[in-house]
């Protein structure tokens, strides 16, 4: 295949085969750091909150899960607590303990197995379709309350972004390249 | 122009969890000697598990649809909000982008995943030899917006959360909205399942 192309693809399917990677393992390390620092804003504090005839009202991340628990709706609570809140925290913490001992040529035990099903978990992060749930969700409320945002609200935001550049940072062929590169 | 040689011509396996590349190991149960994951030629019974789930998710969009998603309760009434007419609440306050968007991640994604995995899985199982190319783009374009049609129950997680104000109105959860996160997970679920490269096989 030719070295220098952008990105190798399948030349029956068109599907796309390998970008060039090269990125650092210190860059993954502070992108999941500071997407850990997100996850904990926007576990921490209120998502949204709304006031309504002199009541008021607010709900976090983990709230939003809980309240469908209490209504008898376990599954779907378990649905929304492990693609908005479990997967992320696992992504985030999974890699950290892998990349973290890496950096100093140490493998962290059971690497393969854990990155394995790290890899296997990506597809179940929903943060980003949580956000778009969430401005529809706004988007009904505002005709009948005043909408206070919260600090998780922007930090989910942020941690969108972050996920997403963490999951572009350590794909496998770029991890495996790395224990390569680090075997010492 | 020549078929390209492919993996198993040459006698290699593709690692699916870290895409090592394998020389053809004779073993009974082969593992990938990077990451230890099982390595097959084909993922194991690929089409009969994407039918099954397929089938599930099929079954599972009619009370998705049907079914009220959620309730809203006052004092005097109980309103009941089906996909479709949160959809028309959304159109009728005025905000048709949202209200399209709704629409369009909630009722036409999860009906075209369903559809277009069916002509895939089909044609996989026919092994048809024409338009791979578009059907193997067809069920990269499906995996990839399939997620999204989840929005809606974190739309009426936040509202459920939200809308609770003591005993004169509050949001509660309809069974449509458990077969609707239903019918996503399972697509997902079959698109996983699903080997793409059976697309590409010819008759032996």
């Amino acid at each position: 295949m030719a070295p220098f192309s952008p990105a190798t693809r399948c030349a029956r399917c068109r599907a796309l085969l390998q970008r060039p990677e090269n990125g650092s393992i210190d860059t993954a390390v502070a992108v999941a750091i500071c997407a850990l620092v997100l996850f904990l804003l926007t576990t921490a504090y209120p998502f949204v909150g709304i006031q309504y005839n002199g009541t008021s009202r607010d709900t976090t991340l983990v709230g939003a899960a809980l309240s469908l628990y209490r209504q008898d709706h376990a599954s779907l609570a378990c649905l929304v607590f492990i693609t908005t809140v479990l997967s992320p925290l696992l992504q985030i913490a999974g890699l950290l303990y892998l990349l973290i001992p890496l950096r100093r040529g140490r493998q962290a035990p059971g690497m393969g197995t854990v990155f394995r099903l790290l890899t296997q978990l990506r597809p179940w992060i929903f943060v980003e379709v949580f956000m778009l749930g969430a401005l529809v969700a706004l988007v009904r409320l505002s005709a009948y309350a005043r909408l206070v945002p919260g600090v998780a609200i922007w930090s989910c935001g942020l941690l969108m972004l972050a996920l997403a550049a963490l999951t572009s940072r350590t794909t496998p062929g770029q991890f495996w390249r790395w224990v390569e590169e680090y075997r010492t | 122009m020549s078929a390209p040689a492919t993996g198993r011509s040459l006698g290699l396996l593709v690692c699916l969890q870290c895409r090592a590349t394998v020389r053809g190991l004779q073993v009974p149960y082969p593992r990938c000697p990077r990451c230890h994951a099982h390595l097959h030629q084909r993922k194991p019974h690929s089409l009969a598990l994407t039918a099954a789930l397929l089938l599930c998710a099929a079954v599972l969009y009619i009370p998705a649809n049907l079914l009220p998603v959620m309730y809203y309760n006052t004092l005097f009434e109980e309103e009941r909000d089906t996909i479709m007419s949160g959809v028309l609440v959304l159109l009728q306050s005025g905000s048709w982008p949202i209200a399209l968007l709704v629409f369009v991640a909630s009722i036409v994604v999860p009906l075209l995943k369903i559809i277009a995995l069916s002509v895939v899985l089909f044609s996989a199982w026919r092994r048809t030899p024409r338009y791979r190319t578009q059907r193997s783009e067809l069920f990269r374009m499906v995996e990839f917006i399939g997620r999204w049609s989840m929005l809606d129950v974190y739309a009426i997680s936040l509202l459920v959360a939200l809308v609770q104000i003591r005993s004169l109105a509050y949001v509660s959860v309809g069974w449509g909205a458990l077969a609707f996160g239903a019918v996503v997970v399972l697509t997902m679920f079959a698109a996983r399942t699903f080997d793409e490269r059976l697309l590409w096989e010819t008759e032996q």
